[in-house]
């Protein structure tokens, strides 16, 4: 899951960079408001976390220029403001939710996964067949059996779970679970993906993920083909 | 504060919901009326006896005329008077007039009820007209002369004129008497009297009740600024009294109460985005130290991210305690309860010490500053608050200016002040920001991150402090040239 930080403060960018990678996210940063926008509307995030007091173009104003965009993705607001006043108005420009200042990081991750969840989903846990996975936890279980992973072999199973039935490009794949700086040589895919069907196979959950030739790769829930 | 507020709005309620309203109004119209009624009451005067006087005027004329007919008639000179002996029937002689004379009854005003009367020196009626019977006309002895009087005849009241009848050797032997009744003129003068006394209360009260619904009507403006001024609290300080259409003093009124809205606005704003800058600028390291630690122990990790997280904690901390200090710093300072120990010292010293303390972060960059015609400058200030001023000024100068750049400080003397100028090559700042650099928390860098390590206070204590000691400051720039502070000390306080 990718996510991108728009903060100008830099201590809160990090220690958000930080906590959230290690919770297997790749996370982008913007400094203000202008470079936060650009990187929203080329890049495709699963979740912005904007302050809303930045330099260059208020975070207010960023949320409506992504919702104007048409991009439905969930936004996050942080605010040092905790007016009655200011929180209603930062979700009516479409904020899909939002936390004050000093925060708790554990609320804030949890507020995270809530708008990660897909739309009928009640808890965070994820599954495709007798494979299921706990983002919260970063359990991977077949049928009883957990499977330990790499941060990067769980993020990339996440995603593709996340995004089961469909098929996920190799360009997506590499949007969503690594982050900005890493060049886009596509190739990496592949070296985790064989990293993952090795360690899935050795646990009995059999080849769940399909290649799909020149496109890129889809986990499909059994009997639905 | 707002207890305060609460009693003097209360205070303010009872006196305008009261009677001091609408007693305005009675006033004005109170006074008003006092005035007219005054002039009414002259006027009214001055008519009547104008009126009087016309009435009389034509009552004598037409005796004087009736005088000397009879005089004519009955061959009676005023002057050369022959004695009573010579004189025909007085009254006979005016009915044959009346009708011998037809010509001359025309002249004649109807002058029927004329009564003619010669009485001697001492008053005793030699001769009378038929038309006062058995009456006798008051004779007044004492008048010299002819004259016109008033005099109460039978029940009525008569003009008549009393001629003297004087003769060759100039003694008076008698006099005419001519008398014409008053009673239509009366009349005319009692109703005019009348018509007088009853309309003037009855004008009085109507310009009353009149002046006093014109006086509401145009004092109504200022019910409207009490009612706006009611309603007016924290929620809606943004509303203004309407203006009134005629330029007038209710307009400025108005517009004067609307400036001091606007500049009680103004600085209740300043109040508010201080409380919320205060909070954003406190709670934001707050969430940085908690977030990190938040983050930091979460896992176990190694030693050296440990080391790392927590030294920027430390920076984080130090940066929140100088806010803190410099927060109460400002505090103290707006409670006008510090007062300046101001002593005449040397302005040269002082500049030598605080450039000094910035030397350290000049070399680091470079800088070179110059302090020029320094020598003999005597100034009256708070020397520890002058030091700040300085140092902050100076230590700014240095943090914008680029490396190898120059900050000139000058002092100058003019006619009534000593003039100390701090110059740098630094950034500058935009014109449209300058008017806003001493106010708390603002940062011409919009980012209100600590890349350059300001709080955004410095120039405001700087500006508290200059105007504790009534230093005046200025400051001009040009960005991308320089920026340029001046100190200007007033003179007058040198000698003390």
């Amino acid at each position: 899951m990718r996510l991108l930080i728009i903060e100008d403060e830099p201590g809160i960018a990090g220690f958000l960079k930080d906590g959230l990678e290690e919770e297997y996210f790749a996370v982008d940063i913007a400094y203000d408001g202008k470079s936060g926008l650009d990187l929203a509307l080329i890049n495709e995030y699963d979740l912005l976390i904007i302050d809303w007091m930045i330099p260059a173009l208020s975070g207010i104003e960023v949320c409506r220029q992504v919702r104007k965009a048409g991009n439905p993705v969930p936004i996050l607001f942080l605010t040092a403001k905790d007016t009655v006043e200011d929180v209603v108005f930062g979700l009516e420009a479409g904020a899909n939710d939002y936390i004050k200042k000093p925060f708790e990081f554990e609320e804030l991750l949890a507020r995270i996964r809530v708008q990660l969840r897909n739309k009928n989903q009640n808890d965070d846990s994820l599954s495709a067949g007798i494979l299921s996975i706990n983002p919260v936890t970063h359990q991977v279980f077949c049928g009883s059996n957990e499977i330990i992973l790499t941060p990067k072999e769980f993020a990339l199973l996440e995603y593709l779970i996340r995004n089961k039935d469909r098929v996920c490009t190799r360009s997506r794949i590499i949007e969503h679970v690594w982050d900005i700086h890493f060049d886009s040589d596509t190739s990496v895919i592949d070296v985790y993906i064989t990293f993952l069907r090795r360690k899935l196979e050795a646990a009995g959950a059999g080849n769940i993920i399909q290649t799909i030739r020149g496109v890129g790769y889809i986990i499909r829930e059994p009997g639905m083909s | 504060m707002k207890m305060k507020a609460q009693n003097a709005l209360m205070k303010g309620k009872a006196l305008t919901n009261g009677w001091s309203v609408v007693s305005l109004r009675n006033r004005i119209a109170f006074y008003y009326t006092i005035a007219t009624a005054f002039l009414i009451a002259i006027v009214f005067t001055t008519i009547y006896f104008m009126v009087e006087n016309v009435v009389y005027k034509q009552f004598d004329d037409e005796i004087k005329r009736e005088i000397s007919e009879i005089l004519a008639y009955s061959n009676i000179s005023i002057h050369n008077f022959q004695g009573f002996a010579n004189i025909k029937d007085i009254d006979d002689a005016h009915n044959d007039n009346d009708h011998d004379n037809k010509s001359t009854k025309k002249k004649k005003l109807p002058v029927d009820t004329d009564f003619i009367q010669l009485v001697n020196r001492t008053g005793e009626v030699m001769n009378k007209s038929a038309s006062l019977s058995w009456c006798v006309l008051a004779f007044n002895p004492n008048q010299s002369g002819t004259s016109y009087f008033n005099s109460d005849f039978g029940g009525t009241l008569v003009r008549q004129a009393q001629v003297p009848l004087v003769n060759q050797k100039g003694i008076t032997e008698g006099y005419l008497i001519v008398a014409t009744p008053l009673k239509n003129a009366l009349i005319v003068l009692h109703d005019l009297r009348e018509i007088f006394l009853f309309s003037f209360p009855v004008i009085i009260l109507t310009l009353f009740v009149l002046t006093r619904s014109i006086a509401g009507k145009s004092i109504r403006p200022i019910e409207k600024v009490i009612a706006t001024a009611e309603k007016m609290s924290q929620e809606n300080l943004d509303q203004r009294i309407p203006l009134p259409y005629h330029h007038d003093e209710l307009y400025r009124l108005s517009t004067t109460m609307n400036a001091l809205l606007d500049r009680l606005e103004d600085a209740f704003l300043r109040e508010k985005n201080f409380t919320a800058d205060a909070s954003h600028e406190l709670k934001t390291p707050i969430a940085v130290l908690k977030g990190t630690l938040e983050v930091l122990i979460r896992k176990p990790r190694e030693r050296e991210y440990y080391e790392t997280r927590i030294q920027f904690c430390l920076t984080e901390l130090n940066r929140m305690s100088r806010m803190i200090d410099q927060l109460l710093l400002l505090a103290r300072y707006e409670s006008s309860k510090m007062n300046p120990h101001i002593e005449t010292i040397v302005l040269s010293r002082h500049l030598e010490n605080v450039i000094e303390r910035v030397r350290p972060s000049a070399l680091a960059k470079s800088i070179s500053i110059t302090v020029d015609h320094a020598e003999q400058a005597l100034v009256a200030a708070d020397p520890g608050m002058l030091d700040m001023i300085l140092e902050n000024i100076l230590s700014n100068a240095v943090k914008y200016s680029p490396s190898r750049s120059l900050i000139a400080i000058v002092v100058e003397r003019t006619t009534n002040a000593i003039v100390c100028r701090i110059c740098d090559h630094g950034i500058g700042i935009p014109e449209e920001k300058l008017h806003a650099v001493f106010d708390r928390f603002y940062r011409v860098d919009e980012s209100r991150n600590s890349s350059t390590g300001g709080l955004g206070l410095g120039l405001s204590i700087v500006k508290k402090l200059a105007d504790l000691q009534q230093i005046k400051i200025s400051i001009e720039s040009k960005e991308k040239c320089g920026t340029s502070f001046s100190l200007t000390f007033p003179v007058r306080d040198i000698n003390g």
